[in-house]
């Protein structure tokens, strides 16, 4: 078929190493992460022919979307679904890569464009939080975007821009619904096609040394194999398996939607979308100033440039990687805290 | 002497001169561009937000007893009238992270729903984390009438009693 021969096949490489084909070396996350933001594209263009960004209109417009719009509800809760699972297959991914040490040499600046995917991923995610309008919505935006205010000196004038106005309101919606829908998917379009270029200049996938040696198979672990059929017949597999496990829970999950915001009534409890909740976490034990001026930079510092550091041995400095997995395990159990153990006026409790 | 047999100078000749040009062009093109576009998005949400002060009149002082909290829903805002007959405009917004603030008569303070800050009727801290006080609307008393500016919150780091609008005494 010309799609195939005329485009797909120019993003994959002709041949590919017998030991990149095992499913283990990648548990295909990266691929499914782009076929993840492929259905987000396709479902979030459909779901805009619907949605009206206004205050008066919003929450409207997607009851619409979900009652009377044929297959609104189905799409809009693909679209709901994927956006948090894309952020869990994404951080996935870069674990994966960062465990078979591949962010080496010329693949640091990948490893970079990798971090910036996953920063574009949860703006997008944050800013689609804000778009239905209803409570839920508004003050976890509300609350979430406050955080700035702590950063001494422009803070408040940073708040101001990112809100279009003192309090969360019709230019707020206007800001996220534009980022939403335009500029974060045109950024993340150009970074994923650099992405996926820099995996081809590097020359494939990142194989570690023990990989090629303890591969059971009877074709040699350097062996080429045509990646018609042998890549491609897997990777469409895995995109069924991916698709599959989206759209059924999309079909018996609604994506919530609450009261219509009140600018006057907050909820007994307010929280951050779940993938801020560690940092909201965070913001109760450690002074907000230290948090902002000190930890967030230090941390961006090390995740960007931690590849440059010595390494002990193939697995890398063991430094390195003791404190990336304390780090996320340090965040998995402030979320935990946050998620769970935190009731109405934030207080301590069981409240799942 | 022809031009072919002139040394070439890598480092000064007319090729680099004009590549140099070229780079400062597309350099002071750019920094319009990004000049251009900020100027764009700052005075595009200029008009959102017009920081122009709005007064509204809320009421004769009279309705207004001592000690009372009165919530007016137009700006998202209380009027506290102290028990010393002081007037104080305070905003709904915790200054933690910005949730709406309600007022416990029985307990006499104002709770944060989200992070449990407590705040007294003048607007001070009572329990953290919020860590500064109330945010206060500009608020006047003319002819008996208590007039707030509603687009107007002050920031505070502290409650002063200068911070207080007295009504005059009658007669």
């Amino acid at each position: 078929m010309f799609f195939e021969r005329d485009l797909f096949l120019h993003t994959r490489p002709r041949t590919v190493p017998a030991a990149a084909l095992r499913f283990r070396l990648t548990w295909g996350l990266g691929g499914a992460a782009a076929l993840m933001i492929v259905i987000q594209l396709i479902t979030g263009v459909l779901l805009n022919f619907s949605y009206e960004p206004s205050p008066l209109t919003a929450y409207g417009s997607v009851q619409h979307i979900h009652y009377d719009v044929l297959f609104g509800r189905l799409f809009r809760n693909l679209h709901h679904w994927t956006g948090h699972a894309l952020i869990v297959i994404a951080f996935l991914h870069m674990l994966r890569v960062f465990l078979s040490s591949a962010y080496r040499g010329s693949r640091h600046l990948n490893w970079i464009i990798g971090l910036g995917l996953f920063f574009l991923i949860l703006l997008a995610n944050f800013s689609g939080y804000l778009l239905p309008w209803d409570q839920r919505a508004y003050w976890a935006v509300t609350i979430a975007t406050s955080i700035l205010e702590y950063v001494p000196g422009f803070g408040t004038a940073m708040l101001e821009i990112i809100r279009g106005g003192s309090d969360v309101g019709a230019g707020t919606l206007h800001i996220f619904h534009t980022l939403h829908s335009g500029v974060l998917p045109l950024l993340m379009l150009f970074l994923m096609t650099w992405h996926f270029w820099k995996i081809r200049r590097a020359g494939g996938l990142f194989l570690p040394e023990t990989e090629k040696s303890t591969l059971k198979s009877t074709t040699p672990p350097t062996e080429r194999l045509a990646a018609r059929p042998h890549l491609f017949i897997r990777e469409k597999a895995a995109a069924a398996i991916v698709m599959a496990a989206l759209l059924y829970p999309s079909i018996f999950f609604n994506a919530p939607l609450g009261a219509l915001a009140n600018p006057g009534l907050t909820p007994k409890t307010v929280k951050a979308p779940w993938y801020f909740i560690g940092l909201q976490e965070l913001l109760i034990h450690v002074n907000p100033v230290v948090v902002v001026l000190v930890l967030l930079p230090l941390m961006l510092l090390f995740l960007l440039f931690f590849p440059l550091l010595k390494e002990d041995n193939l697995n890398g400095n063991r430094l390195v990687r003791l404190f990336f997995i304390g780090l996320v395990a340090g965040y998995a159990i402030l979320t935990i805290i946050g998620l769970i153990f935190r009731g109405p006026g934030m207080q301590l409790g069981w409240f799942f | 002497m022809s031009i072919e047999k002139q040394p070439l100078n890598p480092t000064s000749n007319r090729r680099t001169f004009l590549s140099r040009l070229w780079l400062g062009l597309g350099l002071v093109a750019l920094v319009q561009f990004v000049g251009g576009t900020l100027a764009f998005l700052v005075s595009g949400s200029g008009k959102k937000s017009t920081h122009e002060p709005l007064f509204i009149e809320v009421g004769p002082v009279d309705n207004f007893a001592l000690g009372s909290v009165t919530l007016i829903r137009q700006g998202e805002l209380y009027l506290n009238r102290l028990e010393d007959g002081g007037f104080l405009a305070l905003s709904r917004k915790c200054t933690h992270l910005g949730c709406a603030i309600a007022w416990d008569e029985e307990q006499k303070l104002f709770a944060c729903p989200c992070h449990a800050s407590t705040f007294d009727n003048s607007g001070r801290v009572l329990k953290t984390p919020a860590s500064r006080p109330l945010d206060q609307h500009p608020l006047t008393i003319e002819n008996g009438q208590v007039n707030i500016d509603i687009e107007t919150r002050n920031r505070r780091q502290s409650f002063k009693p200068e911070q207080l609008t007295y009504a005059l005494k009658k007669g």
